[in-house]
């Protein structure tokens, strides 16, 4: 750091008054009681002010922004605009024949805007539910049945089972082809 | 609101005062500003169709058990309801009519207590997370029970004996 190579010369040639008398060029150094020799030796006049960290009121500030402009303000607004401006539903019995969609049964209106436009219908979600229950059953009945019938198999061992597993002869036509060339390169 | 009858003395109406310092300007907003702002429509409560019981489905119908249990769920949530609003009623009779409780809510007492043991006959005992399968069976062992020993309550006629005893 600068400081440190005038301090040392400080120390071995020159007097106090002689440095006090140039560190008053600089009334802020001045104040701090900072005493530089700038005179020989140093790295010339210090232009950036020593000051105590000032992060964390730039972090504060940073965060005020971030939660209030950006977080409490505009929701502030929206949820004040859809509480005076919209306003709560009123409850009503079920006009006949009428079948009220799913958002229609909430009471609050940024809950209705998030059942209608963000979120499934909850029937739409039970009939999916529903329709992989009923797919994984048949899945694991077809698969207990096996098992059965394997078990069965092999207790009895009177039946044909055919476990070989099927081969496709296309890689095998194509090394078939690579060895002939390679034999015919070769020679003997 | 406005509709609080005046108070019938100095203090209480001094009291009073205190109160709408506060309240006066939010009721002026609420009623000047936000009410007639608000726009006029309408929200339901959901009616479910009954589907088949639990003692009406096949044992390999995962579909119709699934609705069962969907049943029984929203079910239990409502006599849950219905046991807390008649629990509530004796209790608000006992606040209001002690000392003598004992006498007048004693309808309400019993009404109670009907519904709890009809809550506990059917949900209890099944834990947390007890399915319709656990109620059903539930079910039929208080019925195999109540044949042997008769009603629940009056005790058990001996050692337990299974049919295929004799």
């Amino acid at each position: 750091m600068a400081a440190w190579s005038s301090f040392r010369k400080a120390v071995w040639g020159w007097s106090p008054q002689n440095c006090i008398a140039r560190s008053q060029l600089n009334d802020f150094n001045a104040a701090l009681g900072v005493q530089k020799c700038m005179m020989s030796g140093g790295h010339g006049p210090r232009y950036m002010p020593l000051t105590p960290s000032r992060w964390q009121w730039h972090r504060f500030k940073d965060m005020a922004h971030y939660y209030f402009m950006i977080g409490l303000i505009p929701v502030g607004l929206i949820v004040f605009y859809a509480n005076v401006f919209i306003g709560p539903a009123k409850l009503a019995e079920i006009p006949e024949g009428y079948e009220p969609k799913y958002w229609e049964y909430h009471r609050h209106p940024i809950t209705r805007f998030l059942a209608r436009y963000l979120l499934p219908s909850p029937q739409q979600d039970y009939e999916k539910f529903l329709h992989r229950m009923y797919e994984e059953d048949e899945k694991a009945k077809i698969r207990k049945l096996e098992k059965k019938i394997r078990l069965k198999m092999a207790e009895r061992r009177d039946y044909q089972g055919y476990y070989a597993r099927p081969v496709d002869a296309k890689y095998h036509r194509v090394s078939k082809e690579a060895a002939d060339y390679l034999e015919s390169l070769r020679g003997d | 609101m406005g509709d609080t009858p005046r108070a019938r003395n100095a203090l209480f109406r001094f009291a009073d005062g205190v109160m709408n310092v506060v309240e006066s300007p939010v009721i002026w907003f609420r009623e000047k500003i936000v009410v007639p702002n608000q726009n006029d429509y309408a929200w339901y409560h959901q009616k479910f169709r009954r589907v088949p019981t639990i003692d009406e489905c096949y044992t390999d119908d995962p579909v119709c058990i699934q609705e069962a249990q969907q049943q029984f769920k929203r079910d239990k949530f409502v006599d849950n309801e219905i046991l807390s609003i008649l629990r509530r009623r004796f209790e608000d009779c006992v606040l209001y009519e002690s000392p003598d409780h004992e006498v007048k809510c004693k309808h309400i007492w019993e009404q109670y207590n009907e519904g709890a043991e009809n809550w506990f006959m059917k949900y209890g005992d099944i834990g947390a997370y007890g399915r319709v399968q656990d109620a059903y069976m539930k079910q039929k062992h208080r019925m195999i029970w109540e044949r042997r020993h008769g009603p629940v309550g009056t005790g058990m006629k001996g050692p337990v004996v299974t049919e295929g005893d004799h």
